[in-house]
């Protein structure tokens, strides 16, 4: 899997305090992306075992306490990223107890591959819709159109919600 | 008879008379008066004048100049050269004073037009007050001051702040109104008797009168310090004519009925004074510089003000709910009360990072750092000013202290003529402190021998906690640390790299933060020395710079070129503060500045740049808790634009022409809402245009977390 960009702390892709990576991939293409260099499978740089170390380290930060990782891209759930992004979600869930795991994808939760939904076990929120310029929004949360929806899939982001 | 042309190109009659009193004037500043020799000298000059085709000033001294030195009068032709010379100054002086007025006549002069984002000077009162400070600054310069301060401040090595006020006008700069004492005692003001407030509508009433008052006998700001706790009384009052009114007519739920009225109430009577002091215009030709501190009261009605504060802010000014810029509020944080989850009113704390969120105010004060850092807790006077602590009979005393004065120092200029060499720099710098301390001293002296009726309502109607009679001195007010007087600096930033270079930046060199901290800690030696010295409560003040950082860094460009990392961004960096262009993520921000605000514990301010955080509090309360433990005070800056054309709410894009909406291009003043913090305030700049200086240090701003 290649990736975009990582950013160690962020704040405006999901709530609280987060570690975000941005895959590589993706083949909704929609009209006015706003990451379209992202789309190409091949573009940015490959996702090694050494940003996967690095993601759990910052994950694990004391001094900056994370809420969670998100992942966007990009599609994390694009077919050809499902076993990395399988991994970090499971090593994620193995190594980092307490995190949260939000994830943004173009494909609809109800029509998921037996793979992605694989993945999205792991998942406690996912927002799900492509992107769709005439129902664009640009008060939303986390979500760029209306037609986008947040799932909060696991116990405790429901209990939040 | 011959006709002179002066200076001006006006032409007068030749009059013998002004010379002879020119050289008899020199001839008795050197003891050497001769009335029969000025005769002579006299007939002499006349003579070799009349022989001349045109007579021009020059052409007069010259021929005196001469005249004397043939009479090997040397010392009486130096006497005349150098009176000639004083009134050479003098005159320039006189002809600068007028270009100033012509350039507030013919709104000409946008730094003077621009210098303080809160005043608008197209209307008349607002130039009356620029007229009057052009003159003040003039007369202190030319008949107050000592030749030595008005040189260091001219050639821009210090800055005598608010000269356009003090020390023309025996004033001060900030304060923190007691307001209790005001509304529990009573007092007076212009015709009437004012008794105690009976209901919290009449008490935020009366506190805007008493704003408007205040801020218009000193020319900094003026802080209501733990408004919630002082106005608390007046909840219960109107609390229980609510109670009495729902037994009046037999109500069935009574408490209920006087709750649902008392918020309602308390909410409006903060609106009311919320509209009430941006809508004031004081004498002073601006909207008054108002900071309400609040937080820490516990009590059911302390609460209720801390909510209305907040709600009133969130829900904006006038139709299109604007980002209300004064008064500043100050949200407190403490333990116990409202830091953690398991505190009583933590609930305010969320409601307070809601309307930061919103309204990018309240700020917060980290309770514990306040008191670890300035020895006791209360709101900083003005934007960032903070007293030390003081006791008056055995207890802690705050409302009605103030502060003095500030005069800043230049720190870039001194590395500049250092050139590099960190020795010569902290010599220099100690030369430069003593001009610092005189010119500090100026204002202390100033304000004494003063009588209280220079400012009925601060000093003999409760606003400075006494009440003096008329002819009393008020100068015993500001001893022993009662007020605070303060040394300013600024661009610790431009400051290293003039001594090191700018081949690494500070933020990542632990060895130039190490030269830094020490050069904060010799201005934090010194003012304590003045304090022993003097008994004057002198202090380290980050000086915010509004406008003095271009004033100092134009001086210096002129003198030393454009120095890369130094004179070459048009602007110097606020006090310790990080180079607004270095991205870092703020809570390496914090930690970078950690350590300033103990050294200059009398004034500081903190803060990061943020992306629209509207959805995520969660991630600005991380924030406010990473700087509990570690800074006292602490702003977020979050981009809070709004587009009244399209809707847009976000960053609106800042050029040196202005700003325009990213979503649809208006660039329209009125159809628009922006705030910048200018300082430790906020402006709306699209209203009110910032200096060149500050605009481009706006441009130039990084956001501390903008990933995408």
């Amino acid at each position: 899997m290649n990736y975009h960009a990582y950013h160690s702390l962020d704040v405006v892709n999901g709530e609280g305090t987060r570690c975000t990576l941005f895959v590589s991939g993706c083949e909704h293409k929609c009209k006015g992306c706003y990451n379209a260099s992202t789309w190409s499978l091949m573009n940015g740089h490959p996702f090694t075992r050494a940003l996967e170390d690095q993601i759990i380290r910052d994950l694990s930060d004391t001094r900056i306490k994370r809420q969670g990782l998100s992942l966007s891209g990009g599609d994390p759930l694009h077919p050809a990223n499902l076993t990395a992004v399988l991994q970090l979600v499971q090593r994620v869930r193995a190594e980092c107890p307490g995190k949260d795991i939000w994830c943004w994808t173009g494909y609809k939760l109800a029509s998921l591959t037996e793979q992605q939904q694989h993945v999205v076990q792991y998942i406690d929120v996912l927002i799900d819709g492509k992107f769709i310029e005439a129902q664009k929004q640009p008060n939303l949360a986390w979500r760029g159109s209306s037609n986008q929806q947040i799932h909060y899939l696991s116990q405790t982001e429901r209990a939040l919600a | 008879m011959q006709s002179v042309i002066k200076r001006d190109g006006q032409k007068v009659e030749f009059n013998l008379h002004r010379i002879e009193t020119a050289v008899s004037r020199a001839m008795d500043s050197v003891a050497n008066a001769d009335a029969a020799l000025l005769t002579h000298l006299c007939t002499e000059i006349e003579i070799k004048l009349s022989k001349k085709p045109a007579l021009d000033i020059q052409e007069i001294q010259r021929t005196v100049e001469e005249t004397l030195i043939e009479h090997q009068l040397t010392d009486v032709a130096r006497a005349y050269i150098s009176y000639r010379k004083s009134r050479d100054i003098e005159r320039e002086r006189r002809s600068s004073l007028n270009e100033e007025i012509k350039s507030l006549l013919m709104q000409s002069n946008d730094d003077l037009l621009n210098e303080n984002a809160n005043k608008d000077a197209n209307v008349i009162p607002t130039q009356r007050d620029l007229l009057a400070g052009i003159v003040a600054r003039h007369y202190a310069k030319a008949h107050i001051l000592s030749e030595q301060i008005v040189t260091a401040h001219e050639s821009g090595a210090i800055h005598y702040h608010d000269l356009d006020y003090a020390p023309f006008f025996p004033m001060f700069n900030c304060m923190l109104v007691d307001l209790k004492g005001m509304l529990c005692n009573g007092f007076k003001m212009g015709n009437a008797e004012i008794a105690s407030p009976k209901s919290i509508m009449t008490a935020t009433n009366v506190t805007a009168q008493i704003i408007a008052q205040v801020a218009s006998h000193i020319y900094g700001g003026t802080t209501i310090d733990r408004i919630d706790e002082v106005l608390e009384p007046y909840v219960t009052l109107s609390y229980e004519k609510h109670l009495a009114m729902a037994g009046q007519w037999n109500i069935p739920d009574q408490e209920g009925y006087a709750h649902a009225q008392i918020e309602r109430e308390c909410y409006d009577a903060f609106q009311a004074l919320e509209y009430e002091v941006n809508t004031l215009h004081t004498s002073n030709g601006q909207t008054p510089f108002v900071t309400f501190g609040f937080g820490l009261g516990k009590s059911w009605q302390a609460k209720l003000i801390q909510q209305s504060i907040l709600n009133v802010r969130i829900d904006g000014l006038g139709k299109n709910k604007k980002t209300a810029v004064f008064p500043k509020l100050v949200f407190a944080i403490k333990k116990g009360i409202n830091q953690q989850p398991e505190d009583p009113n933590y609930d305010i704390k969320q409601l307070a990072l809601e309307c930061a969120s919103q309204r990018m105010y309240p700020d917060i004060l980290n309770y514990d750092q306040v008191v670890e850092k300035t020895g006791s807790f209360k709101t900083p006077m003005g934007c960032r000013s903070f007293l030390g602590k003081y006791e008056h009979e055995g207890t802690e005393l705050h409302a009605g202290r103030n502060n003095l004065g500030v005069v800043s120092l230049n720190l870039p200029r001194i590395a500049l003529q250092a050139n590099g060499n960190v020795e010569l720099f902290f010599e220099q710098l100690q030369q430069q402190l003593l001009i610092c301390k005189e010119a500090l001293m100026s204002r202390i002296e100033r304000l004494q021998k003063v009588k209280a009726k220079i400012a009925p309502i601060l000093y003999m109607e409760g606003a400075c906690g006494v009440r003096l009679k008329a002819e009393d001195n008020i100068s015993e007010l500001f001893k022993n640390g009662r007020a605070s007087i303060s040394l300013g600096y600024i661009g610790i930033h431009e400051t290293i790299n003039a001594l090191f270079g700018d081949d690494a930046h500070l933020f990542d060199d632990p060895q130039r933060q190490q030269v830094a901290v020490e050069i904060v800690k010799t201005l934090k030696a010194a003012v304590d020395l003045w304090t022993q010295q003097t008994g004057y409560g002198f202090s380290l003040y980050s000086t915010p710079s509004e406008n003095l950082c271009t004033r100092f860094c134009k001086i210096d460009q002129k003198e030393f070129g454009s120095i890369k990392g130094v004179t070459d961004k048009g602007y110097y960096t606020n006090s310790f503060h990080l180079d607004v262009e270095k991205k870092v993520n703020p809570y390496d921000k914090i930690d970078f500045e950690q350590p300033y605000p103990a050294i200059a514990s009398g004034g500081f301010i903190c803060y990061g740049e943020y992306p629209n955080m509207r959805h995520n509090l969660k991630a600005l309360e991380d924030i406010w808790d990473y700087s509990y433990n570690r800074v006292p005070y602490y702003g977020t800056n979050t981009p809070i634009d709004e587009c009244y054309s399209c809707g847009y709410q976000g960053e609106f894009d800042c050029t040196s022409k202005g700003f325009s909406c990213p979503s649809c291009g208006n660039k329209e003043n009125d159809k628009m809402s922006v705030t910048r913090r200018v300082c430790g305030y906020l402006g709306s700049p699209n209203a009110r245009p910032f200096n060149a200086g500050k605009q481009e240090e706006v441009i130039r701003r990084v956001k501390h977390l903008e990933n995408s």
